[in-house]
């Protein structure tokens, strides 16, 4: 399983992988959060678990059961850490931690290692057996209610260590604190190579004319992403080169602002003919795959970001990005290497016309974008990230390991 | 019998120090403080990201892309940490400078706020890449080929590491090969001046020549 990305990875990485492997041959590494479908954790875990057996670590992965209730709480308390007002009283912080006791009570919590994915599942710690707990969260802690993250994080006193994305999703804790950034698959269905064939059925699909320029964006509905800002970004270019626009998203369920922001974008986009708003149901890897393939420029011009990956899925894909300057996107875009950091709807139209206008640019940027996601953001780094953490952890003292 | 060069590579997980500066007065206080792993991360192994952005360390890039003080920017720039065998020099060049600055300048604005700097430390993990050279033909070879973090631990890394600002490519010429005008003529390579694909070229250049002169002399 992990020799499928033999040619793909970078070598190094998989050799390193290969050699932790071989000290952790044998041994425990659990994994909990609290899905085993829908959303990026649980997506990439589903790809992570079986690369973590295949080099010989027993590893298994748990997943915590609520309520509706629980649920609700735990929706909540991700909006405060994210910066949302929210209220939660002391029932729902009992609430919250007596479903993980409930929960400990039907775990196999015994391993090696223990790797709890973001808040909901925090509280098992209460009822560590053994090994090394390291909480791993990925969400943005930056601007969090403070009375809210203070209380998640006294959770966290108790774990050997916590990993987050970007340095400034860090808070200052009495435990180390590792930085990793999150991944994509280069062989899900979202990043595999796909046939012209497969390209050219999904834009049948949506009657988008393959032989034009196409400036795509993919994200929700949402203002944060500025779609209305990407389409008058759309209208500075049109003036000059011809071109489409694609933005595709799926909508929301939980984002009950979602639908008033997808009008505000039809009305704003007049029924130009040229501009394709493409509402996606949730599992659409394969077409906006092929979105992105088909694609000329990709746009991500969000006015706040957790971390963006959909920047790297497009660089893998060989595209240049000119992205906002928010969140993790300036990890990803290196201004003027692998794409253009943009701050305005005029940036991104002139950073547009300069890739329109200038083809071989275009494909040197989109190569150095590939070259650099394959570099920093495969999934076989984040692997070789959290068994480097486990050796760290188990190695204490020191900076250098030689292996 | 040559001992041979056996090609390792390094990587480097980042650990968040909770240190950050909002303003070039916090980021003086905290360069003054910090650890040396710190100083260490920001400025050598900025090198390892193979010099993609417009300056030469995380300092100069942030204060020329954040504060957008380009005249500092430069300054901090063009300090070459390999001309330091301390961290504790090279982080008294960077006060000195940033002083210097505030003596002849209006006090910069602080950066915008989601524009921080954040102060990280690095834990590195050493490895053998699996590559092996018993002479100067198979070491051409494999610098052509080895990942750019193998050349990046044996070109840039070994100067702190052996402390003697050598690298050990030249090293291993030198002490085992005993090609001390090849081992010079890599030492003559400016760390500071290139990116890693770029010194892979100057050695592949310089080796490949040594390698046709030791072929050409061969008696037939």
């Amino acid at each position: 399983m992990i020799d499928e990305y033999h040619g793909i990875a970078p070598k190094g990485d998989l050799l390193l992988i290969h050699k932790l492997g071989e000290k952790f041959n044998g041994r425990s590494f659990l994994h909990i959060n609290s899905t085993r479908q829908g959303g990026g954790v649980a997506e990439i875990l589903q790809r992570m678990i079986p690369l973590l057996r295949d080099i010989g670590i027993n590893t298994r992965w748990e997943v915590l059961k609520g309520d509706s209730r629980f649920y609700d709480i735990t929706k909540k308390i991700h909006n405060a850490l994210q910066g949302n007002p929210e209220k939660i009283t002391d029932d729902m912080w009992d609430y919250h931690y007596e479903i993980n006791r409930k929960n400990s009570e039907e775990l196999d919590l015994e391993a090696d290692t223990v790797l709890i994915h973001d808040p909901q599942p925090l509280p098992l710690i209460k009822f560590r057996k053994n090994g090394n707990w390291i909480w791993r969260c990925h969400i943005d802690l930056s601007n969090p209610e403070i009375g809210v993250c203070e209380r998640m994080l006294k959770y966290c006193a108790n774990y050997e260590s916590a990993i987050f994305s970007m340095p400034n999703f860090a808070r200052a804790m009495k435990i180390s604190e590792f930085i990793i950034p999150p991944s994509i698959d280069p062989l899900s269905e979202k990043n595999r190579e796909l046939s012209d064939v497969e390209i050219r059925e999904t834009l049948e699909k949506f009657d988008i004319p393959p032989d034009r320029p196409i400036i795509l964006q993919v994200s929700r509905f949402d203002r944060f992403k500025d779609p209305v800002g990407v389409i008058k970004a759309y209208r500075m270019v049109k003036k000059y080169n011809d071109c489409i626009l694609i933005l595709a998203g799926s909508p929301a369920t939980d984002d009950p602002e979602g639908e008033t922001v997808l009008n505000e974008v039809r009305e704003f986009a007049e029924n130009d003919p040229d501009i394709y708003i493409l509402l996606l149901p949730p599992f659409s890897d394969r077409d906006i795959n092929a979105l992105q393939r088909a694609a000329t420029v990709v746009l991500q011009k969000s006015l706040k970001e957790g971390f963006g990956l959909t920047v790297s899925e497009a660089m893998w894909k060989g595209k240049p990005v000119i992205g906002g300057a928010t969140g993790g996107i300036p990890l990803q875009i290196a201004h003027r290497f692998t794409g253009f950091l943009v701050r305005t709807p005029e940036g991104a139209a002139f950073r547009t016309r300069q890739f329109l206008n200038n083809p071989v640019m275009l494909k040197r940027m989109g190569e150095n974008g590939r070259e650099y996601v394959r570099n920093n953001f495969l999934i076989t780094r984040q692997v070789r990230d959290y068994l480097s953490v486990w050796y760290a952890i188990e190695n204490k003292d020191d900076t250098v390991f030689e292996i | 019998m040559v001992k041979p060069f056996e090609f390792k590579q390094c990587i480097n997980i980042l650990k968040s120090t909770g240190e950050k500066a909002i303003s070039l007065r916090e980021l003086r206080k905290q360069i003054a403080s910090v650890s040396d792993v710190t100083i260490f991360h920001h400025t050598y192994q900025y090198f390892m990201k193979g010099h993609i952005l417009e300056y030469t360390n995380d300092f100069a890039q942030w204060i020329g892309e954040n504060l957008e003080e380009a005249a500092l920017s430069e300054q901090i720039a063009n300090i070459d940490p390999y001309e330091y065998s301390q961290i504790s020099e090279l982080r008294e060049k960077l006060l000195n400078v940033i002083d210097e600055y505030f003596d002849n300048f209006p006090e910069p604005r602080d950066t915008l706020p989601g524009s921080e700097f954040y102060f990280v430390e690095t834990i590195t993990l050493i490895f053998p890449s699996g590559v092996k050279a018993k002479n100067l033909a198979e070491f051409l070879i494999a610098i052509r080929y080895i990942d750019a973090a193998s050349i990046y631990y044996h070109f840039y890394e070994a100067r702190i590491r052996l402390g003697s600002g050598a690298d050990d490519f030249s090293k291993w010429i030198k002490d085992t090969l005993g090609k001390n005008e090849l081992a010079e003529n890599i030492m003559g390579i400016d760390p500071f001046m290139h990116n890693i694909e770029g010194i892979r070229e100057h050695l592949e250049e310089i080796i490949e020549e040594e390698v046709k002169k030791e072929m050409e002399s061969m008696e037939i």
